[in-house]
């Protein structure tokens, strides 16, 4: 208790000095949490806008599709499906999607399409497909033989809303798939290469063009938060239990992606152990000033009969007890600053493209993650830094000490 | 072989030497020594004679060159620091030339501390405090702090820390230096009642001739050796 008692009244002794110490464990803290808290923000951000704009959270497919797809391996049950699994906790939105390629051509202009039926109403709930029209409109009705494409792809042909396009291709029983459409309205989803092919027909023209009648090749689903997905795989798994369809999170069947940004992820680690080394360097050098100024006291301490153990628990104790107020200060600060990143973010000026997602503007992050990495980082720190110093001080040799003036 | 459980202190053949920028300098020069319990002593000689040394060496705060130490029957060599921190804790008081106190612990807390390390309890150990501080006359400072305190009175403080905790033995490095001749014979008379009342050793290294006065056994140091000792009647 007397060892505690020194401990935390040496603090006060050079209030200077403590400050300086003070300030790079808090200025450390500070600098990580909010590192992290904009880089899981970020990412969280950033895997949100691709998951959602386009690919949704979880997909389910026929068993094998995603390393071999073709026209034939197909979902016949979807609606099924989809009322089984509407009901389900953290689950927002689900839709269906069909899928093939096809020569399009306006007048002589022809180019390849990736063809792509959807329901509107559903699309739309689950990936805001209306707000992605950036001139035009959304289909009017299943039997109105209307098409809207990409705008890279209206460039290619060099066509405009109101112009019929045909499309030629290959069904599912073999004939020639051909028709002919208007085109009401021209999307931009932000992945140019996307674009370029895009080519988004009514669900039921696409069962009708390629004669798959009530099928589908996938169904996309969305979940509330992105942390919900895992267990939301589990729910529906155990709902539909079926062996024929494989239901996948995004980490799996956008595995490169996934990758892509764990990869660049790691690089904020190098952040971090820039701040570890500065604030290292800075307590360290305190530290050590401090226990030479007191290495007489020390020597005294040593020769009343205090044990070395108990002289090195006193300086690991002084220095946590600064770490301990830093962290407490930098903890409130950086939840405030996190927070308002979080509401306001920062405009990054010329949007970027990321997995296909344009990116204007950039957000923060409150969790957890940004405020006990920092802490235990600077305890962490402070403590290995301190031992040094710290055992100096349990070694002094009392006579020594004591002819030190 | 010379019984040592009559001795609170026995030395053999001790030397100390130091290096001085690369020249050694013997500071002790096969110095033997036999203290009993409850003697009442005092090593004088002129500056760099060997007395702070000495005393640093008998009580473990410095290893001789050469020779051996015997505190209460026990080799010092032979322990280990936890076992010299605790055994200097549980039987020596220190009474250091330039007061030494904790400069963030109060008059009281410093008094206390050797106790708080030997987990004396709460209320006896207020009780010492009490009784010492109106031995040493420093009634009412219990809760000042060192600063607050002329340096008489932190050598009083400092007599007191040596002295509440009990120790058999209480080396004492210049114990009058920075007091006036008053306070001084105050404290050697309160030090010699404590030697006869508790059997306490009291060693003193020292200048003052007031000390010697005091001392019952008065022992010459010259160039790091021995010069006499003699015992007073």
């Amino acid at each position: 208790m007397v060892i505690l008692k020194i401990a935390f009244r040496n603090i006060f002794r050079q209030k200077r000095r403590t400050l300086l110490t003070a300030l790079t464990m808090f200025g450390g803290f500070t600098l990580a949490a909010i590192s992290i808290g904009w880089s899981e923000g970020t990412y969280s951000y950033t895997i949100d806008m691709f998951t959602r704009n386009q690919m949704g959270h979880i997909q389910i497919h026929g068993k094998g599709y995603l390393d071999k797809p073709t026209l034939y391996n197909t979902i016949y049950n979807y609606r099924q499906i989809g009322e089984n699994i509407s009901h389900l906790e953290n689950l927002e939105a689900w839709c269906p999607r069909l899928y093939s390629s096809g020569l399009a051509s306006v007048s002589e202009k022809s180019a390849g399409v990736r063809i792509i039926g959807i329901d509107p109403v559903l699309e739309n709930s689950a990936t805001r497909f209306e707000k992605k029209i950036i001139e035009g409109k959304t289909f009017s009705n299943k039997t109105s033989h209307e098409v809207i494409l990409g705008s890279g792809l209206m460039e290619i042909l060099e066509a405009g809303i109101g112009d019929s396009v045909v499309v030629v291709s290959q069904a599912a029983d073999g004939s020639i798939a051909n028709d002919i459409y208007e085109i009401t309205g021209i999307v931009e989803s932000g992945d140019d290469f996307s674009d370029r092919s895009s080519f988004y027909l009514h669900i039921a023209n696409a069962q009708e063009l390629f004669v798959l009648d009530q099928r589908v090749h996938e169904i996309a689903i969305i979940a509330e938060e992105l942390r919900d997905v895992e267990g939301l795989v589990r729910s529906i798994r155990s709902e539909i239990g079926s062996p024929d369809v494989s239901i996948q999170p995004w980490k799996e069947f956008a595995k490169q992606f996934y990758v892509a940004m764990q990869a660049d992820k790691q690089g904020g680690w190098i952040m971090i152990f820039i701040i570890i080394l500065i604030v290292a360097v800075g307590v360290l050098n305190t530290v050590l000033m401090t226990v030479l100024e007191r290495i007489r006291e020390y020597g005294v301490l040593r020769a009343l009969g205090t044990r070395p153990a108990q002289i090195f628990r006193m300086i690991l104790i002084e220095t946590n007890f600064i770490a301990a107020g830093s962290i407490l200060v930098g903890l409130i600060a950086s939840t405030i600053i996190n927070y308002l990143l979080s509401i306001n973010g920062i405009s990054i000026g010329e949007s970027i493209t990321y997995g296909g997602v344009q990116f204007t503007k950039m957000y923060s992050e409150v969790n957890a993650m940004s405020l006990y990495v920092p802490a235990i980082t600077v305890v962490i720190t402070t403590s290995l830094v301190s031992i040094f110093p710290a055992i100096k001080a349990a070694r002094t040799s009392p006579s020594k000490a004591m002819r030190i003036h | 072989m010379i019984d040592k459980s009559y001795d609170i202190i026995k030395a053999e053949a001790l030397e100390k030497t130091y290096e001085d920028n690369g020249v050694p300098v013997k500071a002790l020069r096969g110095v033997d020594l036999e203290i009993k319990k409850g003697e009442f002593l005092s090593i004088v000689g002129p500056s760099g004679s060997g007395k702070t040394t000495l005393l640093n060496i008998i009580s473990g705060l410095d290893d001789p060159s050469k020779g051996e130490v015997y505190l209460n029957n026990k080799l010092i060599s032979s322990m280990s620091g936890r076992e010299l921190s605790d055994f200097r804790r549980d039987n020596i008081g220190f009474i250091f030339q330039s007061h030494n106190l904790i400069p963030v612990l109060s008059v009281e807390e410093n008094i206390e501390y050797i106790m708080l390390l030997q987990r004396v309890p709460k209320e006896e150990r207020h009780k010492r405090v009490e009784n010492i501080l109106r031995d040493v006359g420093l009634e009412g400072f219990a809760d000042r702090f060192p600063t607050q305190l002329s340096g008489g009175q932190q050598q009083r403080v400092a007599i007191a820390r040596a002295m509440v905790s009990r120790p058999a033995l209480i080396l004492a490095d210049e114990p009058t230096a920075s007091l006036d001749s008053k306070t001084g014979s105050e404290l050697l008379d309160i030090m010699r009642s404590l030697n006869e009342k508790r059997d306490m050793t009291f060693i003193f290294s020292t200048h003052d001739k007031l000390v010697m006065d005091k001392a019952r056994r008065l022992i010459v140091l010259k160039d790091g050796q021995i010069e006499s000792d003699e015992v007073k009647k």
